[in-house]
């Protein structure tokens, strides 16, 4: 019988809580509230709790929490944004979506920013610095804020993958002005649809983000700015609340995964294993390996019925889109090598030991030829 | 007698057909386009018979998304009427571009005749809007969009099945944008759009714009937005799809009830202008009524859920302050704001209801 490991499995989550979440859109329906409302507003609030900060709003997706963030901390035309190459598009189109100029620095051997080279980046123009959790995986916090600090600038966080993710004790999303997190269905906390939220302790702003998602209405009839609609629906918001119960024990599990992983692929030849830094702990949106024959290696597992994904193949300064930028191959060294050895391994909380067991010995069996 | 505004309570009488729906798209944990939506997308290019039909996050995205795809950008100008809803305002600016208004006429639609004069070299496009559920005098329109080479993107989002002789909205410009939020003609449960063109070229560019500019998993070859109908939300309105005709025509026929029991008292409510050849659809039904806010608070003293679609005109919200327009530039929209009223007229209402709603207007002037 032939083994089939998919990469992920959404179906296997909602098995297990699948009368809760009918139960929760029921009671969306028997409200009529559609829009807005109770179950937003709870949702915001526990959100809020577990990220440790005061404010949570919710949207339309990670991508227009991170427009809005940047909208509301009034960045436009003629602005810089520095942030990372090696994440998804949407950390970067955001930048050029509300008219500023993105500007990349290189990543660590981590997969994020490496702060040393922040600096460099920094013109005159320079409005706030970008960072991407990527991987479920904290950036190195302190020296970001130090320096943003000492050049005034404005730290947005892309939280998308790293919901419970913790930094020396604190969890991400309550570092910058702004967490912008993502609620999408492949992400670790997720809807079934789009959604996104947004994390600050700013008053101000996060009245100015409210008023932002709701097409810049103060009241029914009072509009203060112009501005789209932007919201997370209340039946994902309720969907949302059930899976929030859940979501301590299904990223625990994910960790557990990783560990599992990070022992028994710790020593093989050939591929790099993510390690943990005593101050950080990382959720494991993605378990991304690094490997000397990638390519072989994804197309190995394929044939032994292992589904992996690649986070991600192009840097986006290579991307058709970032030709005005004027970057190109060897800008970032560390992107780009990255970009050829980088491997994701499942790693949801429904695989069983079996699995784990049977995706490693293959790895290993991988690497030994 | 209560008289409500909305009627979501009543849409659920079959429940459980819609949890089944909701039930089998959970197990295949497809929740991001795929199956249902493209079903969705093809039932609703159908209604408005038009090729391509593709589903966004909401209306507002739908006009915000056609904008950019045309090239509209800062430094354009745009020309919309301040008879509307503010987003069709909120999507233009989104683009960068600005917003120029053009005066409404008695059926809350932009006039044509003054429509001339507000083109400058920087004008790149017309947005009218079937505001109510009334059709825009498109065929006038066109014509003077096509002299000055203009863009026209119909902001259809509260005229799902409106037409005018025969041909349906969101036929004649390049796109056209609808909503299906909660409270529309045909809606599903929480935010949503749809953009529908006859042009594949369009068709094929929104499509990408609306899921990160993305060609395929890996490739990005333009910076696009998050804008996506929901899958569990394309399920949705996959079945009230099927109950649209029945729905129109109970608004029409609501509407129909009302024209002809307040036509009797023009010396205090004045009907908008009925176009011949305009199927309207009634997505509002909006009078113009001596001593307005009174006769709101009679209403609601009644149990009469009725409403003012709205007592701010567009161009003098706060928002558009940096555009330096003035009370008295649109003469029509701000006299409307002072007295326009907003009856239920849903599908939903009971022939009692409606009766029982003119017999309070009726009262409230004659006794």
């Amino acid at each position: 019988m032939s083994v089939k490991i998919p990469y992920v499995n959404i179906g296997g989550q909602h098995a297990a809580i699948k009368s809760e979440l009918l139960e929760a859109v029921g009671r969306v329906i028997d409200s009529g509230q559609f829009v807005l409302g109770e179950e937003v507003s709870e949702f915001e609030r526990r959100f809020a709790q577990i990220c440790g900060v005061r404010f949570a709003a919710a949207v339309n997706s990670g991508t227009d929490a991170l427009i809005l963030a940047l909208r509301a901390l009034g960045i436009g035309s003629c602005d810089e944004v520095i942030t990372v190459p090696n994440s998804f598009v949407a950390s970067t189109t955001c930048i050029a979506l509300v008219g500023a100029k993105p500007v990349f620095v290189d990543v660590r051997e981590d997969c994020n920013m490496d702060p040393a080279k922040l600096e460099d980046a920094i013109t005159s123009r320079t409005k706030a610095i970008l960072v991407v959790h990527l991987t479920g995986r904290p950036a190195d916090m302190d020296p970001i804020i130090e320096v943003a600090k000492a050049r005034k600038l404005h730290v947005v966080e892309d939280c998308a993958q790293a919901v419970l993710a913790e930094y020396k004790g604190k969890r991400v999303g309550s570092f910058g002005v702004i967490g912008c997190f993502s609620l999408h269905p492949l992400k670790t906390l997720n809807a079934c649809g789009d959604g996104g939220v947004l994390t600050t302790n700013d008053g101000a702003l996060y009245e100015r983000l409210k008023v932002l998602r709701n097409v810049g209405l103060r009241s029914r009839d009072e509009c203060v700015v112009w501005s789209s609609h932007s919201r997370l629906d209340s039946v994902q918001a309720a969907i949302l609340l059930v899976k929030m119960s859940h979501v301590n024990v299904w990223t625990e599990k994910r960790c557990a995964n990783a560990a599992f992983y990070q022992r028994s692929l710790a020593d093989v030849r050939g591929l790099q294993v993510p390690t943990d830094q005593p101050f950080e702990k990382a959720v494991y949106h993605t378990f991304v390996v690094q490997a000397d024959r990638r390519d072989e290696l994804k197309e190995y597992l394929t044939s032994q019925g292992v589904e992996t994904a690649i986070h991600y193949p192009v840097p986006i300064h290579l991307q058709e889109v970032a030709v005005g930028l004027g970057y190109g191959p060897g800008s970032f060294p560390v992107t780009e090598r990255q970009a050829r050895r980088i491997l994701s391994l499942p790693v949801y909380p429904e695989l069983t030991q079996t699995d784990l067991d049977y995706i490693a010995d293959a790895v290993r069996e991988f690497c030994r030829r | 007698m209560r008289v409500s505004f909305s009627y979501l309570d009543r849409q659920f009488a079959d429940v459980d057909a819609y949890l089944g729906d909701i039930e089998e798209l959970v197990k295949t944990g497809d929740f991001t386009l795929g199956k249902s939506l493209e079903e969705f997308e093809r039932r609703f290019a159908q209604v408005c018979k038009m090729p391509y039909a593709i589903g966004v996050a909401s209306g507002t995205d739908a006009l915000m998304l056609s904008l950019k795809v045309l090239g509209v950008g800062p430094s354009d100008e745009v020309i919309t009427t301040p008879a509307t809803f503010i987003a069709t305002v909120g999507a233009i600016v989104n683009t960068g571009a600005r917003p120029v208004f053009v005066d409404s006429e008695d059926g809350f639609v932009i006039d044509p005749s003054k429509l001339e004069a507000a083109i400058t070299s920087r004008t790149k496009a017309i947005v009218p809007v079937h505001y109510t559920g009334n059709v825009a005098d498109m065929p006038e329109i066109m014509t003077i969009a096509r002299r000055h080479s203009l863009f026209v993107v119909e902001d259809a989002c509260q005229a799902i099945g409106a037409s005018l002789n025969g041909q349906p909205v969101g036929s004649w410009g390049e796109t056209a944008c609808f909503s299906l939020h909660p409270l529309k003609n045909l809606n599903v449960w929480g935010d949503g759009g749809v953009i529908v063109t006859r042009s594949p070229e369009l068709a094929e560019k929104i499509r990408l714009y609306r899921n990160h500019g993305l060609i395929n998993r890996d490739e990005a070859i333009m910076f696009g937005h998050n804008s996506r109908l929901d899958t569990l939300q394309a399920v949705i309105g996959n079945r009230l799809i099927e109950q649209f005709e029945f729905i129109t025509k109970q608004r029409i026929s609501n509407a129909r009830r009302y024209d002809e029991a307040l036509s009797e008292l023009s010396s205090f409510i004045r009907i908008p202008r009925r176009r011949p050849g305009v199927r309207h659809v009634y997505h509002l039904y909006i009078v113009r009524a001596e001593r307005r806010d009174e006769l709101l608070t009679h209403l609601s003293r009644r149990s009469i859920e009725a409403k003012v679609h709205y007592p701010i005109p567009v161009h003098l919200q706060k928002a558009a302050t940096y555009l330096g327009y003035k009370e008295g530039d649109f003469p029509v929209s701000e006299e409307d704001s002072r007295t326009v009223i907003t009856l239920p007229a849903h599908q939903h209402l009971a022939q009692e209801q409606i009766d029982y709603t003119i017999e309070q207007v009726r009262s409230f002037y004659l006794k």
